[in-house]
């Protein structure tokens, strides 16, 4: 049965049925923003047109983590209607429900005063006349100053402002009949108080890191983008586990087409359990055989907002201190969230010495078995003397050297990450006497060998991704096979079919090669970081409604 | 959902590379040996002859916008002429692909591999565009994009690496052998560039076929100052009587370069250039086959019958008998088959599609 099935599987036609998505990469999609009402609009008097508009500008439809309450107001014995606005997981519930919905909802004897006793600031008695002064009453004071018993509170009159400070954790009153709304503070969002990122260390950057709780990561988004643009999702994957995700974007720069796409892969997925990240970037990765990953994973919320703000889509799940941002391409993980904090001068540089480290890391022990199996004449003399001195007590031919020293290092970085941290270190004493001493003294492998292996893994350790650092860990292997197969010529093959499978791939429609295999005049998408002026466009490839990030002159001070 | 297209600077790259396969191989030893001295007035004489040719390409294609040859073939005689016309091209694709094929791998087993089968080197490149011919179209075009600026580095290092060894009076006499030869005879180094007859085949892949006539330009521009700055390093070299003798002459180039004691003899690394760059020109003929039946046939999955053209090309390669042989098919019939099939029959299909349109005017 199984002859037959095999037989089958060679003979038969099936079709191909592969998914298919590409984002236009030319300027014609950017959408024409330009007609964006900025101007400040004021606060309505009535509490239903203002909901309406907060519906409309936060999206409340969609959007899961905005919070819009409405109640009745006790004011002087009056009733008015309100509503509270604010954004879930960045406020403290316990401050909101106990100094402000408690005393503008109960009755007591504040807001059941009336306020008549007080109202004559004056009184004079003039030829049997009384002309009393009396104090105009104004509810928006009366309820700031004797209603809400809180500290920091303003009464504004634009959506901006309350907006502004809705968005970085405080709530909004509105009140029917006023044309003023009040910005109250009632932070409370949660912060990492004690960890720093763990994986994308940065000397110049914010020193905050994603938990496993999604509303404070989402806080974190919201507290970061500081805008009501910033679209949150929720949805819920898994028949068993029903993980909570949000799939994030900023609504008036992303290219529609790529959210429709994300949504769709991610509300098509048929699983019982989702439990991390790292899942679900497998669940909604295009497959690829060489095992690249096709999606940026990152801890940091600075990191995480800065590629929302450039068109990209976050997708956050709960349990998971990690964002998973798509589309990605090559260059992604070649850059550190620290790039950007420097001078375009030092990022370039470390960007090239990690662009290097990566040619070793894949390439490098290849080579070298290569070199010295097919092509010494490329050494120079003295060089090649002291390679063959040095391999002139090694038994084994060059192929069995350099693997059984490449495994060594993965078994002893595996064992390094598996063992209690109280006995690392032991693994750390081990493997430098297992590998630097003791193999060299028992002529199992050359200096030379140590050398290679230790360029090679430090190179490995110094690409910023995990997955991506892992992927040239493994088809380092490959490289070596075919350098001792056919030297240059093996490698030359092997590199033409790697360079032609990460041309072929593709990363929710964009290419992940770009921009160097597509020859377009693409704009800020390459390795080299432009100054900090000079960084006006959003990458093309993302084709974004927004083109351009900053203007022309960002630096107007210069210029004036 | 979008299908990607070429951009203008990928189409240029893509009619590069074809160059570069010609270039590693036999194309300057047959350059220097027929016009000797006149080499470089020859490339130039030529370049500016492809160049008219290229305009008047354009010219006659403006009247078929966004339709390649195939599809003017149909215009001008139907699905039969289409199908010979189509056939023809499939077959120069592929036997142009395995006489190069087989002539590289030639001059690999003399330079590296002595000890080796040339069978399994031809095997190396089979596998390689057996995997890679089931990508997409574009992963073949943008390897390409990423390879050529490569071997362009490669051989602009190869000139000045070798500035000191140059004589620059091996020009001289300017005429070579004589005027004859030189803008006569030597209009057979026209196939040279038969990486245009890609060309014919682009207009409906590429992003803005409007700027076909500029992809050609350049394209013939860029090859003509391509193949005169790697002639021009051979020509101020060597002498072109040893030259002649060389299997691989741009690898016998990179020999001579040397920066200081420790960087020598850095020709395996120009090697490992040339061979991703040969890849990527057996990959593009290979795919620009399967386009064509696939076009010709309609068929709406070309998975099947991909390997059919790799095997093609493998059988191929191996019919001539040894060296001499295929030596002899590359500068004594396949030079002339890239004439005919690139510039006659191309052409003469372009022209009499036009009378035709002229005649029915624009009612197709």
């Amino acid at each position: 049965m199984k002859i037959k099935k095999f037989i089958t599987n060679i003979f038969n036609y099936y079709p191909n049925h592969t998914h298919q998505f590409s984002l236009p990469n030319n300027a014609n999609s950017f959408q024409n923003t330009q007609n964006e009402n900025n101007t400040e609009k004021k606060i309505f008097t009535s509490l239903d047109i203002n909901l309406d508009y907060i519906k409309t500008k936060y999206n409340l439809l969609i959007n899961s983590d905005i919070v819009t309450r409405e109640f009745i107001l006790n004011a002087r014995g009056k009733q008015y209607k309100a509503l509270l606005l604010h954004i879930d997981g960045m406020v403290d519930s316990q401050i909101l429900n106990d100094f402000v919905l408690e005393p503008l909802m109960m009755r007591n004897k504040n807001n059941l005063f009336d306020g008549e006793q007080n109202r004559v600031i004056s009184e004079a008695v003039t030829n049997n006349i009384t002309v009393r002064k009396v104090k105009k009453f104004n509810l928006a004071d009366y309820i700031e100053n004797r209603l809400i018993p809180q500290n920091n509170i303003k009464q504004e009159n634009t959506f901006e402002e309350i907006f502004s400070g809705v968005n970085s954790g405080n709530c909004a009153l509105f009140i029917d009949t006023l044309d003023i709304a009040f910005d109250i503070d009632i932070k409370g969002f949660k912060q990492r108080s004690i960890d720093k990122p763990e994986n994308e260390v940065v000397i110049k950057g914010p020193h905050e890191a994603f938990v496993e709780n999604i509303r404070t990561n989402t806080s974190l988004l919201r507290r970061f983008t500081n805008n009501e643009n910033l679209i949150i999702e929720s949805l819920e994957i898994g028949d068993i586990t029903k993980t909570k995700c949000a799939v994030c974007y900023m609504q008036n720069i992303v290219n529609e087409d790529l959210v429709a796409e994300v949504k769709y892969r991610v509300n098509n997925l048929n699983i019982d359990s989702l439990l991390s990240a790292g899942q679900l970037e497998q669940l909604i990765s295009d497959n690829n055989s060489l095992g690249l990953p096709k999606a940026i994973s990152t801890e940091r919320p600075d990191n995480a907002v800065q590629h929302l703000l450039e068109g990209r889509v976050i997708i956050l799940v709960n349990g998971s201190p990690f964002a998973v941002i798509v589309p990605a391409i090559m260059i992604d993980f070649l850059t550190s969230p620290e790039d950007r904090n420097l001078k375009s001068i030092f990022a370039n540089f470390l960007r090239t010495i990690r662009l290097i480290s990566a040619f070793f890391a894949l390439l490098l022990p290849g080579l070298y078995v290569s070199v010295t199996s097919f092509h010494i004449e490329i050494l120079p003399t003295e060089l090649l003397y002291s390679i063959l001195a040095a391999r002139e007590s090694v038994p084994f031919p060059v192929i069995f050297e350099i693997i059984i020293m490449e495994i060594s290092f993965e078994i002893i970085r595996e064992a390094s990450l598996r063992v209690p941290s109280a006995i690392g270190s032991t693994i750390g004493i081990v493997g430098a006497l297992v590998i630097g001493q003791a193999a060299v003294s028992a002529g199992i492998v050359s200096p030379i060998l140590i050398i290679i292996v230790a360029i090679t893994a430090l190179s490995s350790f110094a690409i910023p991704d995990y997955s991506f650092s892992f992927h040239l860990r493994l088809f380092r292997f490959l490289f070596i096979l075919l350098g001792y197969i056919a030297g240059f010529l093996g490698i030359g093959t092997g590199l033409f079919i790697y360079i032609s499978m990460i041309c072929d791939m593709e990363s929710f429609g964009v290419s992940y090669s770009i921009p160097y295999s597509s020859m377009e005049q693409l704009k800020n998408t390459g390795l080299i970081l432009p100054p900090i002026w000079k960084r006006e466009f959003r990458a093309s490839y993302l084709a974004t409604k927004k083109e351009k990030k900053q203007k022309d002159i960002s630096m107007k001070w210069k210029t004036q | 959902m979008t299908k990607q297209k070429i951009s203008t600077v990928s189409a240029v790259m893509l009619t590069l590379s074809i160059v570069v396969s010609y270039i590693t191989s036999s194309l300057p030893r047959t350059f220097i040996n027929e016009t000797k001295s006149a080499t470089l007035l020859n490339i130039i004489y030529i370049t500016m002859i492809v160049l008219f040719i290229i305009l008047l390409f354009c010219k006659l294609l403006k009247k078929f916008p966004g339709l390649d040859l195939l599809d003017i073939s149909k215009f001008l005689g139907g699905n039969t002429l289409r199908n010979i016309v189509g056939t023809l091209f499939i077959a120069y694709f592929i036997i142009s692909s395995s006489i190069m094929l087989r002539n590289f791998c030639e001059g690999l087993v003399v330079v590296y591999y002595p000890l080796t089968n040339y069978i399994f080197i031809i095997l190396m490149f089979i596998i390689s565009i057996a995997l890679t011919n089931r990508l997409g179209f574009q992963s073949t075009i943008n390897t390409a994009s990423i390879v050529f600026p490569l071997v362009l580095i490669s051989a602009i290092l190869l000139f000045c690496g070798n500035l000191d060894n140059f004589s620059f009076r091996k020009i001289y006499p300017v005429l070579g052998d004589g005027a004859y030869n030189t803008f006569v005879l030597g209009l057979k180094n026209i196939g040279a560039f038969g990486g245009i007859c890609y060309l014919y085949f682009l207009p409906p892949m590429l992003k803005e076929p409007e700027k076909l006539k500029k992809i050609a330009i350049i394209s013939v521009i860029s090859t003509g100052f391509f193949i005169l700055l790697c002639v021009g390093t051979l020509l101020f070299m060597f002498s072109f009587f040893t030259t002649t003798d060389e299997i691989m002459p741009l690898f016998s180039a990179a020999r001579h370069i040397e920066f200081g004691t420790f960087f020598q003899r850095f020709e395996s690394v120009f090697l490992l250039i040339w061979i991703i760059s040969f890849c990527c020109y057996l990959s593009i003929s290979c795919k620009f086959a399967t386009h064509i039946f696939n076009k010709m046939l309609n068929l709406s999955d070309m998975r099947p019958i991909l390997n059919i053209f790799i095997i093609l090309i493998f059988a191929i390669s191996l019919l001539p008998k040894n060296y001499a042989v295929s030596n002899f098919v590359e500068t004594h019939i396949y030079r002339y088959l890239r004439i005919a099939v690139g510039f006659i029959l191309g052409m003469t299909i372009l022209i009499l599609a036009n009378f035709k349109k002229r005649k029915v005017g624009d009612k197709h």
